[in-house]
C-alpha cells in the first residue's frame, strides 16, 4: 500500500473529517489513498462521497441507480481501501442536479474541514484544460477547504 | 439492494439533493456483478456473552485478519529460518547427549573416537537428507513434503504412512522440544527441577496461543533467540575448538567424572551398542523435512528461497552437532542421569560461570520452545493438505481469525502437552518414541523421488536420482537401525500408533467418498419441480400465540395441517379440543392419550402410523419460545428439543422450529 508520510504536529491533525468526491474514475484510488495516509496520522474520519446527476427528463427522487452495481463498487472500492488502511469511512451515495453543490452541501452538513476532489488531465476541444463544472463550482461554493488532486499531465501534452 | 430515497435541502434553494440508502453498505460490499464482500461486522458476534468472547480472543490471539492479509504473512528467509530450521539446529542440544548416555553410561569409556566417528557418519546422513530435499522445494513447491512426494510418486498408502509418521513425530517434537528447554533452565536453575513438568505444559500453552495468533508474529516472537544460540553455540564450538589446538591442560579426552555402571572396555562394543548409540544420536535430523513441508510459507521466489533456507540450516546442524560432539570428548563431559545437561556443561566450560553462560542458556530454552514452534507450523499445514485429500476431518483445513489453521494447532498443543505429562517431563524417556517416523517419511519421500527422476528425466536427473537414491537407501538403513535400536524403548509406540493413523485416515476417506457418491449430482441431470406433497403435523401441548404462529406457518407451506396433543388426561383434552376447534377452526386436532405419561415416543409413532404414503413429506413444525435470558432456556422448549433429537435421521420427515418472541406480544 502507498504510504503518505505528512509532517504535522501530534496535536493538530491536517483534518477531522474530510469528503472525498468519488466518480469511479482513475484517481479515486489516489484520492483515497491520499485521505487514509493523512487520516491515520490524526485519526480522522472519512465521508466518501458519490453522486448521480440527475438531468431533467428524471424526477430528482427517481430510481437513477436501477439494477446498476457501479455506484456502489465505486463507493464499496473506497471503503475497501480505508478498512485496509483500517481509516473510519462513510459512503453516500447522492443524486442531484449540481454534482458540486451536492458534495459541497454534504460537506457543510456533515462539518467537514476537507473536500478532497480527484481532475483527471483533459484538454476541450480547441487545446483549452477542461477542468469541468464540478470543481470550479466546489472551490467558490465550499465552506471548508478544498483539495484538488490532478492527475499528471500525459506525456504526449508534455511534449 | 438500494433502499428509500431521503430529499435534503441544499445550502441554496435549488440545490437539493436526494440520499440513496444502501441498507448492505454496513455488513457487505460489492466486489463484483452479483458477489458480495462481507465486512468484519457482518461477521460479528451478536449476543452480549458472544461479544464478550470475541474481545477475549481479541486480546488473546488477536484482531481478525481478512484472507487478503495473508499475503503479509508470507516469510522472508531470515524469519524462515528461525521459524522453520530451529526443530533441526535445536536437536543439537540433545542428539550428542543420547550418543554419550548410551556408549558412556553403558560402561563403555575411552570412545571419544567412537561418538565422534558416529557424529561425522550422522553428519553425512544429514548432508545427503538435506541434498535430497532441496531437490523436494524445487520439484513440489506448493509444499506437503513426503506425503506430496509419496502421494504423486508412489501411492496412497505410502503417502499415508509418510503423512501419519510425520504427524506423530511433530507431536513429538513438541512435546522433546518444550522438555529439552525446560532442561535448559533447571541445569542453569535447579531449583525448577520439581516443577519440570508444570513449566512444560505452560511453555506448550504459551507457543500455542503465540500461533493462534497467526505466522508473522511468531517469527517475530522467536527470531531473535534463535541466532542468539546459533552464535552462543558457535561460541563454544570456537572456544573448545581453540583450547583443544593449543593444547589446554583440561583437554583430557577422558571422562570427567566416575562412571556408573563401571564396566568400562571395548567389550561392550558390540554391536548392539553401535546401533544403539546411532539410534540414539539420529534424532539429531529431526526436522530436516519442515522446510520442504512449508515452501508456500516462503516469499516469492519460494523453492529457491526454501532451498537456500535448508542449505544453511543443514550446514548449521552438522557443524553444531559434530562440533559439541567433539568438545564434549575433549572435555570428559558426560550426561548425569538427573540434572544438568551436556550443552550446559559445554556452555559453563566456554564461558564459565557468567551472565553469558545464563544467556546462552536462556537461548538455548528459547530456540527449543521455538523448535516446538516448528511444528506448529508444520503439523497444521500438513494436516490441511491432508485433509482437502479427505482423509483427515475437514475442520483441520478451515483458516481460522489470523490465517492460522486453528484446529491443528489446537490438537497439536494438546496432544504434547498429554505427552510430556504422561512421560513426567522427562526428556530420555520420549526421546525412543522419536525419529522411527520421521525415517520411515525420509525413505519414502526419496524413494519416491526416485521414481519421480526416472519418469521426469529432466535436466541433470542422473545426478539427482544419485542422490535421492543414496538418500533412500541411507534412511531405509537407519529406519531399520531406529526401529532395533529403540524397539524396547518405546519405539514399539510408535509402531502401533502410526498404523492406527494410518488406519483412522482410511476410515474417513471411506466415509466422505461415501458420502460424496450419495450426495452427487450426475451432470446431465436437470433438477425439476418438487412433485411431493407435504404434510404438517405440530405438536401442541395447548392453546398459545407460539403454537399458532407456528401452525399458521403450517398452513403456508401445505393445506393438510394437523396439530397433535400427547396428554394422559383425556378430559383436559377433550377441553382443549373443544377451545381448539372453537379458535383455530379448519385444523384438526388429533388428542393422543398417553396412559404412561411418555410424550416423545408416542408422537414418533404417531408419525410412523400416519406417515404410510411414500409420496408425502412430514414436515413437523414445533413452536418454541425464544428466552430473552440464558436461564429461562432451561424453563422452555425442553419437549421441543426432545422431540427434534428423536427425529435426527428419520426418512421423509424435515423438521422445522417456529420460534415465538416476546416481544411479539407486547407489540
Amino acid at each position: 500500500m502507498v504510504r503518505f508520510e505528512v509532517v504535522t504536529t501530534p496535536d493538530k491533525p491536517v483534518f477531522q473529517r474530510a469528503v472525498l468526491g468519488l466518480n469511479g474514475g482513475p484517481l479515486d484510488s489516489a484520492v483515497v489513498r491520499l485521505a487514509c495516509g493523512l487520516a491515520q496520522t490524526g485519526r480522522s474520519e472519512l465521508v466518501g462521497v458519490h453522486v448521480i446527476e440527475a438531468d431533467w427528463s428524471h424526477e430528482l427522487t427517481d430510481d437513477l441507480v436501477g439494477d446498476s452495481a457501479v455506484p456502489q463498487q465505486i463507493l464499496d472500492a473506497a471503503e475497501a481501501i480505508a478498512e485496509r488502511a483500517r481509516v473510519p469511512m462513510t459512503t453516500v451515495l447522492l443524486q442531484a442536479r449540481n454534482v458540486g453543490a451536492a458534495i459541497a452541501d454534504e460537506a457543510a452538513q456533515r462539518e467537514a474541514d476537507l473536500i478532497v476532489l480527484g481532475l483527471p488531465y483533459r484538454r476541450r476541444f480547441g487545446g483549452d484544460f477542461d477542468e469541468g463544472k464540478v470543481i470550479p463550482y466546489v472551490l467558490a461554493n465550499a465552506r471548508s477547504r478544498v483539495w484538488v488532486v490532478r492527475e499528471a499531465q500525459p506525456a504526449e501534452d508534455a511534449a | 439492494m438500494i433502499g428509500g430515497r431521503r430529499p435534503l435541502r441544499g445550502t441554496k434553494p435549488g440545490d437539493r439533493r436526494v440520499k440513496v440508502e444502501r441498507p448492505h453498505a454496513e455488513y457487505f460490499r460489492y466486489a463484483a456483478p452479483g458477489v458480495l464482500t462481507a465486512k468484519a461486522k457482518a461477521s460479528e458476534a451478536r449476543s452480549r456473552q458472544g461479544r464478550l468472547w470475541a474481545q477475549v480472543r481479541r486480546i488473546v490471539i488477536g484482531r481478525p485478519l481478512a484472507s487478503e492479509e495473508e499475503i503479509g504473512e508470507r516469510l522472508p528467509k531470515k524469519k524462515a529460518l528461525a521459524i522453520f530450521s530451529s526443530d533441526a539446529i535445536s536437536s543439537s542440544t540433545y542428539a550428542t547427549e543420547e550418543i554419550l548416555r548410551v556408549l558412556v553410561l553403558a560402561g563403555a569409556t575411552g570412545l571419544a573416537l567412537v561418538s565422534i566417528g558416529m557424529s561425522v557418519a550422522i553428519a553425512f546422513l544429514l548432508a545427503v537428507v538435506a541434498t535430497s530435499y532441496r531437490q523436494i522445494c524445487f520439484a513440489y513447491p506448493s509444499g506437503g513434503g513426503a506425503y506430496a512426494v509419496s502421494k504423486a510418486n508412489l501411492n496412497q498408502p505410502a503417502a499415508l504412512i509418510a503423512a501419519a509418521a510425520l504427524l506423530f513425530d511433530y507431536i513429538m517434537t513438541v512435546a522433546v522440544s518444550v522438555v529439552a528447554g525446560v532442561a535448559a533452565i533447571y541445569s542453569a536453575v535447579p531449583e525448577l527441577f520439581a516443577g519440570r513438568t508444570v513449566i512444560a505444559v505452560t511453555a506448550i500453552a504459551i507457543v500455542t496461543v503465540g500461533n493462534l495468533r497467526g505466522l508473522r508474529e511468531s517469527g517475530n516472537i522467536f527470531a531473535v533467540p534463535t541466532y542468539l544460540f546459533v552464535i552462543g553455540a558457535l561460541g563454544i564450538v570456537g572456544i573448545g575448538v581453540v583450547r583443544i589446538a593449543i593444547g589446554d591442560p583440561a583437554v583430557t579426552f577422558e571422562p570427567r567424572e566416575a562412571i556408573t555402571p563401571p564396566l568400562g572396555g571395548f567389550e561392550l562394543l558390540a554391536p548392539a551398542l553401535f546401533v544403539r548409540a546411532f539410534a540414539a544420536g539420529s534424532v539429531a535430523l529431526t526436522g530436516t523435512e519442515a522446510i520442504s513441508n512449508g515452501v508456500p510459507a516462503f516469499k516469492p521466489p519460494e523453492s529457491r528461497n526454501a532451498a537456500m533456507t535448508l542449505g544453511i540450516m543443514a550446514a548449521l546442524l552438522g557443524i553444531l552437532f559434530v562440533g559439541f560432539t567433539v568438545v564434549s570428548d575433549a572435555f570428559g563431559v558426560i550426561p548425569r542421569p538427573e540434572g544438568e545437561t551436556v550443552v550446559s556443561q559445554l556452555g559453563r566450560i566456554a564461558y564459565g560461570q557468567t551472565p553469558l553462560y545464563y544467556l546462552f542458556q536462556a537461548a538455548t530454552a528459547l530456540i527449543l520452545l521455538l523448535a516446538a514452534n516448528t511444528s506448529y507450523n508444520g503439523f497444521p499445514r500438513l494436516a490441511e493438505i491432508v485433509a482437502r485429500d479427505g482423509y483427515l476431518p475437514r475442520q483441520f483445513a478451515f483458516v481460522g481469525d489470523r490465517l492460522a489453521f486453528s484446529f491443528g494447532i489446537i490438537l497439536l498443543g494438546a496432544v504434547s502437552a498429554a505427552l510430556v505429562v504422561a512421560f513426567g517431563g522427562d526428556t530420555h524417556a520420549l526421546i525412543p518414541l522419536y525419529s522411527v517416523g520421521i525415517f520411515a517419511s525420509f525413505t519414502l519421500s526419496q524413494t519416491g523421488m526416485v521414481r519421480h527422476w526416472l519418469r521426469e528425466r529432466s535436466r541433470g536427473w542422473p545426478y539427482r536420482l544419485g542422490v535421492n537414491a543414496l538418500g533412500a537407501l541411507m534412511t531405509a538403513v537407519v529406519t531399520v537401525v531406529v526401529i532395533v535400536g529403540k524397539f524396547v524403548l518405546g519405539a514399539w509406540l510408535v509402531l502401533v500408533f502410526v498404523p492406527s493413523i494410518v488406519a483412522m485416515m482410511w476410515l474417513i476417506h471411506r466415509q466422505y467418498a461415501a458420502e460424496e457418491r450419495e450426495l452427487a449430482l450426475r451432470p446431465d441431470q436437470v433438477i425439476g419441480p418438487p412433485r411431493r406433497r407435504q404434510r404438517v403435523v405440530v405438536p401442541v401441548p395447548g392453546i398459545s400465540r407460539a403454537v399458532v404462529q407456528a401452525v399458521n406457518f403450517g398452513r403456508t407451506i401445505s393445506p393438510d395441517v394437523r396439530a397433535v396433543h400427547i396428554t394422559n388426561d383425556l378430559e383436559e383434552g377433550q377441553r382443549l379440543r373443544c377451545e381448539w376447534e372453537r379458535q383455530i377452526p379448519g385444523v384438526p386436532l388429533v388428542l393422543v392419550e398417553s396412559p404412561y405419561r411418555e410424550l416423545v415416543r408416542p408422537f414418533v409413532r404417531y408419525l410412523d402410523v400416519v406417515d404410510l404414503d411414500p409420496e408425502v413429506i412430514t414436515v413437523v413444525v414445533l413452536p418454541e419460545f425464544v428466552a430473552r435470558h440464558w436461564w429461562e432456556r432451561f424453563l422452555h422448549n425442553q419437549t421441543a428439543q426432545r422431540i427434534r433429537a428423536a427425529l435426527v435421521g428419520r426418512p421423509d420427515t424435515v423438521v422445522a422450529s417456529v420460534p415465538y418472541r416476546r416481544e411479539a406480544a407486547e407489540t
